[in-house]
């Protein structure tokens, strides 16, 4: 697995010695070795050539890109190298036939809402009464499958989110949390979960771009322009795994409280430092490992979404039916 | 697979452009710790390409190159006396 550069410093990114170089305002330098590196994260405010852009594109290297705020403004997505007009063409007629489209969509969610399940069967274990959520989100999946259009199946998810998102406050312990807001989000558990989600994505967005998935098509979500909606189906069953846990961990311990969000813009923004904190503990978790029932081997959270991907190419070529990633330990 | 690198370049005429050759090579594989000495993570691959990538300079008479290899980080303890660096981070 390749290595992840997290950049929050100001200065400048260039190709140097056919290396990629960070060079700070101070003068401080860092070499991003160039061989291993797959994705940069910038989060300064950095100046850079089309130079470095062509060696980044060269070497298959992804820049993802936050704005002063700390919201994902974009990737720099270097020319598809792993691409195959026998997938894309298959993954189209996929997206077109309705009642595959169906399946596949149905697949996502149904596993997206185990997971979350799972989140609260956990937090239940451990001396929080989450019986009655649990149940609910229960009924509510299996609702999913006699849902036979797509806007009734992101209705049906919409109802287990808001579920979800109402016995937060059990988890948390606290009054912390009221209901899911974005654009903008109004507090601190929802600017932390745009945060948490805006990384989600861009993660899965490095791991299509090592396959031969088009980023454009999606099934659950409605294939948008200007944006890689596939990410946004795939993100969808990570999500609870990799960010909301991550969430309930670093509330709970601490890691994170209010004073790390400026206080004046309604908590909208993150400070420097707590950004830091949560891309460490978000690297740390993305680099955890589980022994994988069928491959027999240890692999990372990471791998799991290509392993999502891949399912999914089998299923547009026709050679096994995709089931969602359910957690199992 | 866990690495650490380390060289020694006679330093006579021609010494110069091999050791200016090799520090270039290895860091863009590996992370330059201290003078001479590189660590990180390298899949098989990575390593043979470094490899080869020096075998075009050293000079088998003149130069040593020793490479320590883990099977993982985890089996390895880094120990530091005086002062600590973090060189090997990925966030800056």
């Amino acid at each position: 697995m390749g290595e992840t550069f997290y950049i929050f410093k100001d200065g400048e990114l260039r190709r140097k010695d056919n290396n990629i170089i960070i060079e700070s305002l101070e003068g401080e330098k860092k070499n991003l070795k160039a061989e291993v590196a797959e994705e940069i994260y910038l989060f300064g405010e950095i100046s850079m050539n089309t130079k470095l852009l062509n060696y980044l594109s060269q070497l298959k290297i992804i820049l993802h890109v936050f704005n002063y705020y700390g919201f994902y403004s974009g990737s720099f997505y270097p020319r598809e190298s792993n691409v195959s007009g026998y997938l894309l063409v298959n993954q189209v007629r996929k997206y077109d036939n309705s009642e595959e489209r169906l399946r596949i969509a149905k697949e996502i969610l149904k596993a997206a809402s185990y997971n979350i399940y799972r989140n609260l069967r956990y937090y239940n274990g451990r001396g929080t009464d989450l019986a009655n959520p649990m149940r609910e989100i229960q009924s509510l999946t299996n609702r999913l499958d006699l849902c036979t259009s797509i806007s009734e199946l992101m209705g049906t998810e919409g109802n287990i989110r808001k579920t979800y998102y109402s016995s937060w406050n059990l988890i948390f312990k606290e009054e912390l949390f009221d209901k899911r807001v974005k654009r903008p989000p109004d507090n601190m558990v929802n600017s932390l979960l745009s945060f948490t989600n805006s990384l989600i994505y861009t993660t899965v967005l490095s791991e299509i771009y090592k396959t031969q998935l088009n980023p454009t098509i999606s099934f659950l979500h409605q294939p948008g322009a200007k944006r890689f909606s596939l990410c946004l189906d795939i993100a969808e069953i990570f999500k609870p795994l990799i960010g909301e846990r991550m969430i309930f961990s670093l509330i709970n311990k601490n890691q994170i409280t209010e004073d790390d969000f400026d206080r004046d813009s309604n908590c909208l923004y993150l400070k420097d430092s707590a950004k830091r904190t949560i891309l460490m503990e978000y690297d740390k978790r993305l680099k955890r490992t589980i022994l994988h029932r069928d491959l027999g081997r240890e692999v990372s959270y990471k791998y799991l979404i290509r392993l999502e991907c891949y399912k999914l190419i089998k299923d547009i070529i026709g050679e096994k039916e995709y089931s969602g990633f359910k957690i199992w330990w | 697979m866990y690495i650490v690198l380390m060289y020694d370049i006679m330093m006579d005429e021609k010494g110069a452009k091999v050791q200016r050759n090799a520090f270039k090579i290895c860091k863009r594989y590996l992370t330059h710790i201290q003078k001479s000495v590189f660590e990180g993570n390298l899949s098989e691959l990575n390593l043979m390409k470094l490899k080869k990538e020096l075998n075009l300079y050293i000079r088998d008479e003149k130069d040593s190159f020793i490479i320590f290899k883990s099977r993982d980080e985890k089996w390895l303890t880094k120990e530091f006396l005086g002062k600590k660096d973090n060189k090997t981070s990925n966030f800056f």
